[in-house]
Formats: structure tokens, sequence, C-alpha cells
């Protein structure tokens, strides 16, 4: 990372004006990362600089694809609001990895985070679709999913084993393909994109507790 | 209240999902406070109250911090980028007991135990959702 990365102030600065411009129409494409919106499960706690100083708050939007218009999603929030998300050049999309705008469908879910545009819409800086990170208890084991139960009502949910894809992590240790210390009964964080066609989720990472 | 600067608390912080929702996340409600909302800038403390401590045990783990209700207002600072976001507490978590030990480290820096949940809004302020956990200070 250059030193010029490393001035959070600089970098805000340059993050803004390139989302601005991005989502005019006038950006030269680089990669995400030199934003800092760019995920990667072996980046885990990576610093993010804020958006430029001079905005208190990033904008956030979350809700479901009702409609793509091109680089537009069009989100109905949870809570009855709308939200027009515009992709850019410098948007950072997450569904299940890091992967391009040709992989949103209408129908998913999403959490996106940018900058508010004068025409009403969020510039995006990042868009998780599908993700959900939740507490589990694990309640079986088979050779492609895990049983899971969440929540205050032990709600069942299928968690699929996605090959070359979810890694467990013992304890906050380092990243592994090996499921194999994966216990009935154990507690787990389950970090993956949930499938709204059947309702389970695709699991990035489990995180075991004890 | 105002966002201080007091510190109050180091370690790690989770995300989690509460009030309207899609997905499996559509089941969690508004939380212990009854105001939770995934949108909004919030976080759960795992002494939010008697009976919430009573399930999320950070003693276990060597962390005793101090109680802070409903509406207690803390700010939640990124150990390495010094991102932060000002949450209100509304919710109990999250279940610090279950991963005792679990470090999440930047810079060669680490902090240990989860001692903070926050919201998607409040979490994708200061860190991105898909890295599950960041290390920080929480300050009041």
């Amino acid at each position: 990372m250059s030193h010029r990365q490393n001035d959070p102030g600089r970098r805000g600065l340059d993050r803004r004006r390139f989302l601005t411009t991005a989502a005019l129409g006038g950006a030269t494409i680089v990669g995400a990362s030199a934003l800092g919106g760019l995920d990667a499960d072996a980046a885990f706690a990576a610093p993010m600089p804020s958006l430029d100083p001079a905005i208190s708050r990033s904008a956030f939007a979350e809700g479901r694809i009702t409609q793509i218009k091109g680089s537009v999603l069009e989100v109905a929030g949870s809570h009855g609001d709308q939200h027009l998300i515009q992709l850019t050049n410098a948007t950072s999309i997450w569904k299940l990895r890091t992967t391009t705008a040709d992989q949103i469908q209408v129908g998913d879910g999403l959490y996106a985070r940018g900058v508010d545009m004068p025409d009403g819409t969020i510039a995006a800086d990042a868009v998780w679709v599908n993700i959900v990170n939740l507490y589990c208890t694990v309640k079986g084991i088979a050779k492609d999913r895990l049983h899971l139960a969440h929540g205050a009502q032990d709600h069942a949910v299928v968690g699929h084993i996605v090959a070359d894809t979810t890694t467990a992590s013992y304890l906050g240790g380092a990243l592994t393909s090996d499921l194999s210390r994966v216990r009935i009964g154990q507690s787990a964080q389950i970090l993956g994109a949930w499938r709204p066609a059947d309702d389970a989720i695709d699991i990035a990472r489990v995180t075991v507790g004890h | 209240m105002a966002c201080g600067s007091t510190s109050l608390w180091a370690g790690e912080t989770t995300w989690f999902c509460c009030g309207s929702a899609w997905g499996p996340c559509g089941s969690a409600g508004g939380g212990a406070c009854g105001t939770c909302n995934s949108s909004a800038h919030q976080a759960a403390w795992p002494n939010a109250s008697q009976s919430c401590w009573n399930i999320t045990r950070p003693d276990l783990c060597g962390e005793n911090m101090a109680r802070r209700g409903c509406g207690s207002v803390m700010n939640v600072k990124h150990q390495c980028s010094g991102a932060t976001v000002c949450v209100t507490v509304s919710d109990c978590g999250p279940r610090t007991q279950s991963f005792c030990g679990e470090s999440t480290c930047c810079n060669g820096a680490c902090r240990t135990n989860r001692v903070i949940d926050l919201t998607p809004a409040a979490f994708s302020a200061i860190g991105n959702l898909s890295s599950g956990k960041l290390p920080v200070y929480i300050y009041e």
C-alpha cells in the first residue's frame, strides 16, 4: 500500500470524488481495492477509511431488489421505504464471494453503503447481496450441509457447504477448508449468502465456538 | 445523549440483524429493547441487564464490562483505520462466552473476545460486512 493510500483524509476525498464521478458516467475503471471497498476472506478486519470527512455519515440502505434497470437497483426497504442504488465502476459487490453485477438478481436482499447523490440515488461504494451473519447452534452434520438453529425461537435453517468456497475458523484461528472439527451442539457464527429460492444459506465461513 | 470520548472497553465487534428484515433475519424481531433496527446505528451490549448478562456471560472470558442499558450511547472506533460510529444500545449480545479467546487483528495488533455487536448500518460505517468481525475501541 502506498503512502498516499495510508492517508485516510486523502483516501476519503479521492473516494468520494471518484464515486460521484463514476455515478455520473465519467469514471475510468479502477480496482475497488484502491478505494478500500474490496472484500476478501483473507482480509479479516482490514482497515477501511471513512468516507469524505465532510460527510458526517455514509449513506446506507437495505431491502430486497424489485427491479434492475441498467446499473441501478430498485430496492424495497424492510420498513416500506424505497431506494435507488447506483452501481459504479468503483462498487465492490459481494454475493457469497466478491463478484460482479451480473450475479445480482431481482428478489435478492442487500445492504448497501455509499454516498447520497443529488438525484436521490445512492452511489454505492459496497453492496453485500443476501449476506447474513447468524449466531447458530449446530443441530446436524451431513456431507454437503449443516443443519442449524438460530434465534430465540430456534428457527431451523440449512447451511450448504460450497466447494472451494466454504471455510471454517476454530475460535478465530486461521481459515481452513477442513470442517471436520465442527460438532453437533456447538455454537457457530455463520457468515454466508441467503438463497431466496429455498430459504437456505450458502456458507462462506463458519466460525466455531465452544 | 452525545457520543463521548471516555474509554469504556475494547475487543471484537461482530454484526447482527434485527427489526423488520429479509431472509432469516426476518425472525429476529426488535431485540431485548424492542427498538432494534438493522438500518439504524445501534448495538447489542453483553451487559444490557442482569438477564442479558446471564446469557452472554463475558466474565467467563475475563471481560467484566459495566452495565449499560437500553438507550445508552457509545462511540465505536476501528482499531486501525480510526473510523468511528456512534451507536445506541438496543439489544443484548453478543454471546461472548461462546467464543472465549477468539481474537481479531489488524496491522499486527489484536483484540480478544466479542464485546459488542453492531447492526449492519453501524458495522458497515466502519468496515465491510463480509469481514464479519473487527477489532474496536469503545468510548462513551
